[in-house]
């Protein structure tokens, strides 16, 4: 029944699963729990350092020849990359939560992180656009006394420490919500209600002065994102942005939400809390693999399987006291050092970043998993996202731009391989009604 | 309750990378400010109650409603919903506990006593006055839909009355019940037996008990280790003999499964073999039809039936198999529900203090049924309590997918709720 089932429910595996979908496989995603994007700032970024260099990189196309050649970009090219991006700014659009690029063709937005800094992104949501710090157009950092962690006065110092000139005001939490006690995702919820839209809308006209623009922290709806935003812009008569917070994020939700919508559109289900303890391997292919239950291993089986089970971060790698340091799912080889004294350079925050999270799998140029003598470890395997190696998308600030690519490529791979290259289908099917999805989605 | 143990749950809890992304989906805490959330009732307060801490930091572990939500988002794999019930259950232990959750904890037994005279039983506690009672003086929220006994005989009674007619098989398969079909509900149990001897298959009912479940989230913890001792001298012979045990409801499958050998560190033999033999029904059908054993002389149902699968069902881990067995059946439109949770989350929400948070909790899934339009014949869902939160919170009747099916098969009236 199956084509294509998809280990991993972050961006790198919903991408594969979207783009196989859409050449026309029938596609099943497992994974262990929600997904990375819940604490990102669910940015598109492409390219924003090149270590060890500390200069953020404004022009990541020019920058990209100067990767090695293992890098998954490089394994991509230019012409996969760039189709990838385009299908991504299709499905924000498809999906009501536009991303859009910078004002400069190719160039990097700046936008604020939470505590200030700069974070240069390729494709920023509609509603963090704003917050580019290549203009310099005021700021007015706003927040709220009851909410946790968002900090507008320790922004502003830090935005004009580095020449931005800014404000921060501190409103009162009782604007938005009646709640003691609420986290970002309540508080989103909180502001699609149009009594505390009016409220803030309000609040902002009287703080903000003329000419400045207003960060608020990134809670700004759910599903209702895009109206709220406006809503409040047009009260408060200046442009209004978002900067991330500490999790949970709420712009990783939202993606995480319209991804999923989308993929049910196209009748591919993504069943969470599903981790995969067995795999079944012969003659070089997968036949099937195993998820744990409440009692017996559930089988799934299919003719391809797609690994993005994510990196250390994402789970996709374990290691242990020895220095053992292994993929979970296929054991596959990793390019990691086996010696655990090397995992790490003496200093933290090196410039030059960790050689542990540096490693992963290797692939060839069919994002196909290789074994350690280079040819293709089973024929029927692709790998895409955070456990590719030739990369430390953390210090790269390239962590979404290579699960995007990557997941592209890897779908895009598995379905010629399935289907001998037969045209694909870029139509959405007419009779799925659009409304399928809820900001709060997990099974 | 000198002991509770902590080995397994207490190891996942080195996993929480403090993501919060259990908060997010929690829903419970998305209504009220009364439950701050899994992370911080879980894995956050865990530290204050390990050996040695003279106390718990606060009691609102008590409004979690062990829907098990936290555990299906989690990237990490920690058991939260187990170290909340375990928390539960040392403040039970401390603090004891009031009578009302005694009481909710036993449905086997309150199920035996109504039914000795059940018309009676349903007047007595059905009726405006003794649901004020029964609110002023147990906390039971008046409003709160409990179920009603049989008045026509406990599935005991049937299963002794059609013992000739049933069918007698080589291939045999094992039903557990549960207390709910037992003496509330007995029209689930015929429908399940009617669609497994369907398959070919005799079915055997051995002697059973409760699960244990409604124990176990009350926090009784010693109380439902009798209960499953019991229930594993009485099957896993069974399972040890090769025979599938399958049940109807979701609870009573979870607790076999995983709850009570988990909860409880029960390891022995018997538990295993019971675990690793207990079936859904509709898992279980599943795997016939993946095997191509499934009969599929269905007839079309002509129905709009929206489809919830309740928290215990997704606990199992096995996707939606009800969805992908009346998908087969022709004509039924089963448009599938992507709720939280339906609230009542098995005695939660009878709670005086907790109902308004259950019916908002549920309001989510309510919503969802609306928005299917006025042609809506029943909603659908494994879960008999998740049913029940149903029909109050829409005003439609609620049916168990096997009715359905059964009713495909031609063997059962969908609307009378008896086999034909």
């Amino acid at each position: 029944m199956i084509d294509l089932i998809v280990i991993g429910a972050g961006l790198a595996g919903l991408t594969a699963a979207l783009t196989a979908a859409e050449a026309g496989l029938r596609v099943k995603v497992v994974g262990k729990g929600l997904n990375a994007l819940h604490w990102s700032a669910a940015t598109l970024d492409l390219l924003g350092y090149t270590p060890p260099r500390r200069a953020p990189v404004r022009e990541p196309w020019t920058t990209l020849p100067h990767l090695s050649l293992t890098h998954p970009y490089q394994i991509a090219g230019e012409l996969r990359m760039r189709a990838a991006l385009q299908r991504f700014l299709n499905w924000s659009q498809a999906g009501g939560l536009p991303y859009l690029p910078g004002a400069v063709e190719g160039e990097n937005f700046m936008l604020p992180s939470p505590i200030g800094a700069m974070r240069p992104v390729y494709l920023a949501p509609y509603g963090q656009r704003e917050g580019d710090l290549s203009s310099q157009q005021p700021l007015l950092i706003v927040g709220f006394d009851r909410m946790r962690d968002f900090y507008p006065h320790l922004l502003a110092e830090h935005l004009n420490k580095q020449g931005h000139s800014t404000r921060a005001v501190v409103l009162s939490s009782s604007l938005i919500t009646q709640r003691s006690d609420a986290n970002t995702v309540q508080l989103a919820a909180e502001l699609e209600r149009r009594e505390h839209q009016i409220a803030l809308g309000g609040a902002l006209k009287s703080a903000v002065r003329p000419g400045e623009r207003i960060g608020l922290p990134a809670i700004l709806g759910l599903d209702e994102h895009t109206k709220t935003l406006e809503a409040l812009a047009a009260a408060a008569g200046a442009p209004v942005f978002e900067i991330p917070t500490l999790p949970p994020s709420v712009p990783g939700l939202r993606l995480t939400t319209v991804l999923r919508s989308l993929l049910a559109r196209r009748h591919v289900r993504v069943e969470i809390g599903m981790e995969v303890v067995g795999v079944q391997v012969e003659d070089g292919v997968v036949r099937w693999v195993e998820t744990a239950t409440s009692s017996r291993p559930l089988r799934h089986t299919a003719s391809a399987f797609l690994l993005a089970t994510g990196g250390v971060l994402g789970g996709g790698f374990q290691s242990d006291h020895q220095g053992r340091f292994w993929e979970t799912v296929f054991d596959l080889p990793l390019n990691v050092p086996q010696d655990r004294s090397q995992w790490f350079r003496p200093l933290f925050l090196d410039a030059e970043g960790q050689p542990v999270f540096h490693g992963g799998v290797a692939v060839d140029n069919q994002f196909q998993p290789l074994d350690s003598k280079g040819g293709v470890m089973y024929r029927n395997l692709w790998a895409a996202g955070g456990l590719l190696a030739g990369t430390d998308p953390l210090q790269e600030h390239s962590l979404e731009g290579i699960a995007l690519v990557s997941g592209a490529a890897a779908g895009e791979a598995a379905a010629a391989a399935l289907t001998g290259g037969r045209q694909t289908n870029e139509a959405a099917p007419a009779d799925i009604p659009a409304g399928a999805s809820a900001a709060k989605t997990p099974q | 309750m000198a002991s509770i143990s902590w080995h397994t749950v207490d190891h996942s809890l080195d996993e929480c990378i403090k993501c919060n992304i259990c908060t997010s989906y929690c829903p419970v805490s998305a209504v009220t400010d009364l439950f701050p959330g899994p992370k911080y009732v879980g894995p956050q307060a865990q530290r204050f109650r390990e050996n040695g801490q003279p106390q718990s930091p606060d009691a609102s572990v008590d409004y979690c409603s062990g829907c098990r939500v936290c555990n299906e988002v989690c990237p990490t794999g920690v058991k939260i919903a187990e170290i909340n019930a375990r928390a539960r259950a040392e403040i039970v232990a401390k603090r004891g506990m009031p009578l009302r959750n005694r009481l909710l904890g036993r449905n086997e037994l309150l199920g035996r006593l109504g039914s000795v005279a059940p018309a009676l039983a349903n007047f007595a506690l059905q009726n405006p006055f003794s649901r004020l009672l029964a609110d002023k003086v147990m906390g039971i929220a008046p409003e709160a839909p409990l179920p009603t006994w049989s008045t026509s005989g406990t599935f005991a009674d049937w299963l002794r009355a059609s013992k000739p007619q049933r069918l007698r098989s080589d291939k045999k398969v094992v039903y557990f019940h549960g207390c709910a079909t037992m003496y509330y509900e007995p029209f689930i149990g015929k429908a399940a037996v009617a669609v497994m001897e369907h398959q070919g298959y005799e079915v055997i009912v051995p002697l059973q008990n409760c699960c244990g479940l409604p124990l176990l989230s009350n926090g009784e913890f010693r109380a439902a280790a009798d209960y499953h001792k019991n229930n594993v001298a009485h099957m896993a012979s069974f399972a040890q003999a090769g025979f599938p045990i399958i049940g109807t409801s979701t609870s009573c499958t979870l607790t076999l499964q995983e709850e009570a050998p988990e909860l409880l560190d029960m390891t022995d033999e018997g538990s295993m073999q019971l675990k690793m033999a207990t079936w859904d029904i509709f898992e279980w059908l599943r795997d016939l039809a993946a095997k191509g054993e499934l009969a599929t002389d269905f007839r079309p149902l002509n129905l709009t039936a929206p489809y919830h699968a309740p928290c215990q069902l997704r606990a199992h881990r096995v996707g939606k198999p009800a969805l992908e067995i009346m998908e087969m059946i022709p004509g039924l439109v089963a448009a599938e529900s992507h709720a939280l949770c339906c609230g009542i989350a098995g005695t939660y929400g009878y709670k005086s203090e907790k109902y308004q948070i259950a019916m908002d909790v549920g309001e989510e899934l309510f919503q969802f049924v609306r928005e299917q339009g006025e042609g809506v014949d029943y909603t659908v869902c494994d879960s008999e309590t998740c049913r029940w939160q149903l029909e109050h919170g829409t005003h439609l009747p609620s049916r168990h997918p096997i009715e359905l099916l059964a009713t495909a098969y031609g063997l059962y009236d969908l609307e009378k709720r008896n086999l034909v």
